[in-house]
């Protein structure tokens, strides 16, 4: 379905349509996308019409939702508790949604299933509102370290150069003394982020993939090389790095295209600017499978060797994804020895048998995490 | 027409809509193989799409039509097989399809299956892994009815802690790094 997606890059991402909830007209986030796309009209309703996420009214509603950019207030709480996976090791992690699907499109993608019901491309207009909910957070727990994601529901920088959103935020949390904000994108447009200090408050972390899986599986999003270009850049605006590589996938030839990546990642970042590495293989849910088939029906993806676990989810299976997980390390270590790895999503049996010991609870891997000195 | 076989036969065991399509999506000589495939076991929507699923994942893979996958020796045996009723076809077909569907799996799960088969235990003693493998964790069950029978029991786990098989076992369930490794 996809084949089309060919070579065309996030840069290119033009909404078919703007629809603004009347009100978000006065944000600076409107201001923001006016001003980088002005030759899109804009339409001002009152509530986003049910009949635009009517999933019958296309083949594809969830492709056709992306292509729709709707400017909203955000209603209710923006940071949340990361829900981890079901008995599984967790980092305790916040997340700010301030922005709901994404404009890439990576076939594995679980928003698929997720924002299924509700795939229009939302972005929140009341940054404001996310600032002072942040703030009284913070503040009222200074004793307490906070790592606060961005991109949980939504790529963290995909959109920035339309809507402006990390200038708006990273002067904020630069200057709070008990917290790591990251940004997690696949991503090469930092441009907004180089003029800012972020002040040891901000790591930039991108999603990392031989230039293989990118070209087959993550449609839209940055090369290889722009993704290692564009870290290259934030070190030296004085940003931490982070570098999750998350799903590994699993092919003919899978170890020695990760080895060479793991290689040009040191070769080409300072490695004490490495505030942390995860690594997760591929999952998906049965159901995820079922919209990845009619979605992506030729992606080799479908073809793992993945079973399902007792939290709903499959991934290769056990053995096999272990011996993945130490063959990574095994690069990641003779690459740099101390550089902090963790594993996300997976069960304490696991990290025993890839690390030699599991973290005793979500506190003490979240701990070491907020307390890394890079 | 063999659209019309195929919705006809889909119509008559009320068989979901995407499943439909999907068959109808196939190649003709494919949509054929599956209709005289699932004719033959008289399959129902649910297993027909669990067949479905995995020829489908093992084609991908494998480059492959998936009338060659059902037209495989064992396949044939099978269903040609006399001494086999319709219940005991579709789980031997299960099986193989599962054999080829995860072959490492598969074949990690038959390893171990032989290394308990070489501890030559009692059948007061069961070992046991989890499906898939999942937890890298080794089961043991004994059942006796007396204290002398567990005490006999116990002595014959103890002698099988020093066999090589069951510490290759424990290999197994956790992955190897180096040698014969798994990764394709």
């Amino acid at each position: 379905m996809f084949s089309c997606l060919g070579k065309r890059a996030v840069q290119d991402f033009r909404p078919e349509e703007i629809l603004v909830e009347v009100g978000s007209e006065k944000s600076r986030i409107f201001t923001n996308l006016r001003r980088a796309l002005p030759e899109l009209p804009v339409t001002f309703v009152d509530q986003l019409h049910p009949y635009a996420e009517d999933p019958s009214v296309s083949n594809d509603p969830f492709g056709k939702g992306k292509r729709r950019l709707f400017l909203q207030r955000h209603r209710g709480d923006f940071l949340k508790k990361c829900p981890g996976s079901d008995g599984q090791v967790c980092c305790n992690y916040f997340v700010i949604n301030f922005a709901s699907n994404c404009p890439m499109e990576c076939s594995y993608c679980y928003l698929q299933e997720y924002l299924a019901d509700n795939p229009t491309l939302k972005v929140f207009s009341n940054v404001g509102d996310l600032i002072s909910e942040a703030d009284e957070l913070l503040s009222r727990h200074r004793r307490f370290f906070f790592r606060i994601g961005t991109g949980e529901i939504t790529d963290s920088l995909a959109l920035d150069p339309y809507i402006g959103f990390s200038s708006e935020v990273i002067p904020f949390f630069a200057e709070q003394p008990n917290v790591l904000l990251e940004l997690k994108t696949k991503s090469h447009r930092v441009e907004n982020l180089l003029g800012l200090n972020p002040k040891g408050r901000v790591v930039v972390s991108w999603s990392m993939n031989p230039q293989k899986v990118i070209d087959r599986d993550e449609h839209l999003t940055a090369s290889l090389e722009e993704r290692l270009a564009a870290a290259r850049r934030c070190q030296e605006a004085g940003y931490k790095l982070g570098f999750h590589f998350d799903p590994i996938v699993e092919y003919p030839g899978w170890e020695k295209d990760y080895q060479t990546m793991v290689e040009e990642i040191f070769a080409k970042v300072e490695r004490r600017r490495i505030a942390w590495l995860s690594m997760g293989v591929l999952r998906n849910t049965p159901g995820l499978k079922r919209i990845m088939r009619k979605r992506f029906p030729s992606t080799q993806l479908l073809s793992g060797e993945q079973v399902l676990g007792p939290d709903g989810k499959m991934r290769y299976f056990q053995p096999l994804r272990v011996e993945m997980y130490r063959k990574m390390l095994r690069w990641i270590r003779a690459a740099s020895p101390t550089v902090f790895v963790y594993l996300c999503m997976e069960s304490k049996e696991v990290w025993e048998q890839v690390f030699g010991f599991a973290p005793s609870c979500e506190k003490e891997l979240g701990n070491r995490l907020a307390n890394l000195e890079v | 027409m063999i659209a019309q076989r195929i919705l006809a036969y889909g119509s008559a065991r009320e068989f979901h809509k995407e499943t439909l399509d999907r068959w109808l999506q196939l190649s003709e000589a494919d949509q054929e193989t599956l209709l005289e495939f699932a004719d033959r076991l008289r399959l129902g929507g649910n297993h027909f799409r669990d067949f479905l699923d995995w020829l489908e994942e093992i084609a991908l893979r494998d480059g492959i039509s998936l009338g060659e996958i059902l037209k495989g020796e064992t396949f044939l045996r099978v269903l040609s097989d006399p001494r086999l009723g319709r219940n005991d076809k579709l789980k031997c077909l299960k099986e193989e399809l599962r054999r080829l569907r995860f072959p490492r799996l598969s074949q990690i799960e038959e390893g171990i299956r032989q290394k308990i088969r070489e501890l030559k235990l009692k059948p007061q003693i069961q070992m046991t892994v989890p499906a898939g493998l999942e937890g890298g964790a080794l089961t043991i069950q004994m059942r006796a009815t007396s204290y002398e029978e567990l005490r006999r029991l116990a002595a014959e786990l103890h002698r099988a802690l020093e066999e090589d098989s069951l510490k290759e076992i424990f290999v197994l369930l956790s992955g190897k790094e180096s040698g014969a490794g798994l990764s394709a």
